[in-house]
């Protein structure tokens, strides 16, 4: 057994490295002066207090999150029932409906989105609307896919248990399978929810430019302002805003399930 | 086995443009000339011509590691953070960030014989007055690309940037992303100088800018201006002149127009970074980019003016492969051109007002 657990260091190095480590790093630089090197390390809270001071950077993180929130609301709207009737599916076809949701993920993101740019160049409607469509179109795989899993998990004999109990198909639907779904719902909403808010090259490209998500305002910043201190509190603020997201999110999940347990 | 990792090895050397079988290669051994065999250059993507690093490591029986970089701050704070290049290829403003940061050494003049081909337009310019840090590689200007179909000239040429603020054209124009070069255009268009301090200058520049996006709702972009313009997306854009090059040998309906108000005059040089590994060979290398023939590759393959007067020459003169196209050669000795300077307070400034015209 001793042995076994041995074989955890390299992840455990692996994750210092890779995942605490730029962690760390984007801390530090949030709480120091811009150009100096680390010998000479000057903490301050002036990236802070520079995003709080002028309303547009909490109006841009505010509209990011909006802007997230929504795309994962309709991702569930247009997810949930694509997700159910592909497990509704009989076995060949339903192989055929996934590898449909999943075979655009074979190409680039990037490259997807450019094209969406094309499609959409000529059609007279908002930046905003091109910005949702980008959005649903390339996170909405992830939300069918968590619930198309935990549907297909799902024990069938409890859907023939209710209806022997007399529940009519609304009844089962609300009170069997969309509970015992839910946790895939919550994983969905947390693979929507993350890259959306923090997307910027799909608000970038088919949003015109003056489109400005948080994403949008780190990456400029960081690459053509130079900024990474300012950046870094940015992310850092956002890191913090998205965790206390997720805590309820989960909050949520569990009391769901305590309910559906009485 | 051994047969595989060097047939990988192999592969790996074409990857990084180093030639595999030594087939011209000279005798040289360039560890007893330049005491090293590997020059790390780091420049801007898509900025170098297709046979020009290759060659240099035939010549020289080296090996060149090539990076790129998107923005001038990038590179900056890649080598902040400690990584060593011999060979740089920074914006003007930068490149005097970089002297005034003590992060460069003087060039090896006597190494550089070339510096003599460097065009007058380009040498001497205010970042680096007597090129002693620096050989410029590009250079050009910002300027307007029109579709002449769908654009009155006589607007363009009355109106200069403020066309940017004409209404007739709302919904048709892209401006580029960056809050210097936009800031450039409002500075300018009002009359300033485009490196001003003053608060009011600022505070009136930043209003242009909003009236800009009110009037004509413009699109925000950066190299997606290229593709945008050849395929006639839009019927004004501002660019630089390289890239209006491009889109002038690739769509017949688009003009150029130099505003008459002034435009930021800017060139990309070479530089050798303080600690650099490869001084001895970065000087070599800067000598050979500078000759007619790389110099050629170079302008030939990206589309930007050449720093070498002869290539500046044969490629606009009669025949030549930016010959009747305006946008080729760069404006010289116009007195309302400006370089950018190098002010890091403006730059934050600059940078928050330009979020704001963005989200208004």
């Amino acid at each position: 057994m001793k042995s076994f657990a041995r074989m955890l260091y390299p992840y455990l190095i692996w994750i210092a490295i890779m995942i605490l480590a730029p962690m760390l790093l984007i801390i530090l630089y949030a709480f120091t002066k811009q150009g100096n090197s680390v010998l000479t390390l000057q903490f301050t809270l002036e990236n802070f207090a520079r995003f709080f001071s002028d309303s547009i950077f909490p109006n841009v993180l505010w509209r990011s999150l909006k802007i997230a929130l929504i795309t994962t609301v309709i991702c569930i709207l247009l997810g949930y029932p694509a997700a159910y009737f592909i497990a509704k599916l009989e076995g060949n076809r339903k192989s055929i409906m996934v590898l449909l949701i999943t075979l655009p993920m074979w190409i680039n993101m990037l490259v997807r989105t450019y094209a969406w740019r094309g499609i959409l160049l000529n059609f007279p409607v908002s930046s905003e609307f091109k910005v949702f469509v980008g959005m649903v179109y390339n996170f909405i795989p992830f939300m069918i896919l968590q619930i198309y899993t935990s549907l297909t998990k799902m024990d069938q004999s409890l859907l023939t248990a209710a209806e022997d109990l007399g529940a009519n198909k609304v009844q089962t639907f609300l009170r069997v399978t969309l509970p015992l779904s839910m946790p895939g719902v919550i994983s969905g909403i947390t693979l929507v929810f993350l890259p959306a808010v923090s997307s910027f090259f799909i608000p970038k490209l088919l949003g015109g430019g003056d489109y400005v998500l948080v994403g949008n305002l780190i990456e400029n910043y960081f690459i053509s302002t130079g900024d990474w201190n300012f950046g870094s509190a940015i992310s850092l603020i956002m890191a913090v805003i998205i965790m206390i997201s997720m805590f309820i999110t989960k909050k949520v999940d569990y009391e769901n399930k305590g309910e559906t347990r009485a | 086995m051994k047969n595989w990792i060097k047939l990988g090895l192999c592969g790996l050397m074409v990857v990084s443009l180093s030639g595999c079988g030594g087939s011209g290669k000279s005798d040289v051994d360039p560890q007893e000339v330049y005491g090293c065999s590997t020059l790390n250059v780091y420049n801007w993507g898509e900025y170098v011509g297709e046979n020009v690093l290759s060659n240099f490591e035939k010549q020289y029986n080296v090996k060149i590691n090539y990076s790129m970089f998107a923005s001038n701050e990038e590179m900056y704070t890649k080598l902040l953070g400690g990584s060593q290049y011999d060979v740089l290829v920074p914006s003007d403003y930068m490149i005097e960030r970089m002297i005034d940061e003590n992060m460069l050494q003087p060039l090896d003049k006597s190494m550089i014989p070339n510096l003599a081909n460097l065009a007058d337009g380009v040498k001497g310019l205010s970042y680096d007055p007597d090129n002693t840090y620096s050989a410029p590689y590009f250079w050009g200007m910002v300027g307007i690309v029109y579709n002449k179909n769908n654009v009155d000239p006589a607007d363009v040429e009355s109106q200069g940037f403020d066309v940017l603020r004409n209404e007739k054209y709302k919904g048709h124009v892209f401006v580029y992303d960056s809050e210097r070069d936009s800031f450039m255009m409002a500075f300018k268009a009002l009359g300033y100088s485009m490196n001003t301090e003053n608060e009011d200058e600022i505070q009136e520049a930043y209003q242009w800018l909003l009236d800009m996006d009110k009037k004509v709702d413009p699109s925000y972009v950066t190299d997606e201006v290229i593709d945008g313009m050849v395929t006639g997306e839009k019927d004004i854009a501002v660019v630089y002149s390289g890239d209006a090059a491009y889109i002038l040998s690739e769509n017949e309906d688009m003009a150029y127009w130099l505003p008459e108000e002034g435009t930021n005059l800017w060139s990309d040089a070479m530089v050798i970074p303080a600690n650099a590994k490869c001084p001895k060979l970065a000087n070599e290398f800067i000598n050979y980019i500078l000759t007619d023939d790389a110099s050629y590759d170079n302008s030939s393959t990206v589309g930007y003016a050449s720093s070498n007067k002869n290539v500046l020459e044969e490629m606009s003169a009669p025949g030549g492969e930016y010959d009747g196209n305006p946008a080729y050669l760069p404006r010289v000795g116009y007195a309302k051109d400006e370089v950018f300077k190098h002010n890091e307070v403006l730059k934050k400034i600059l940078a928050d007002l330009w979020i704001k015209v963005k989200n208004s």
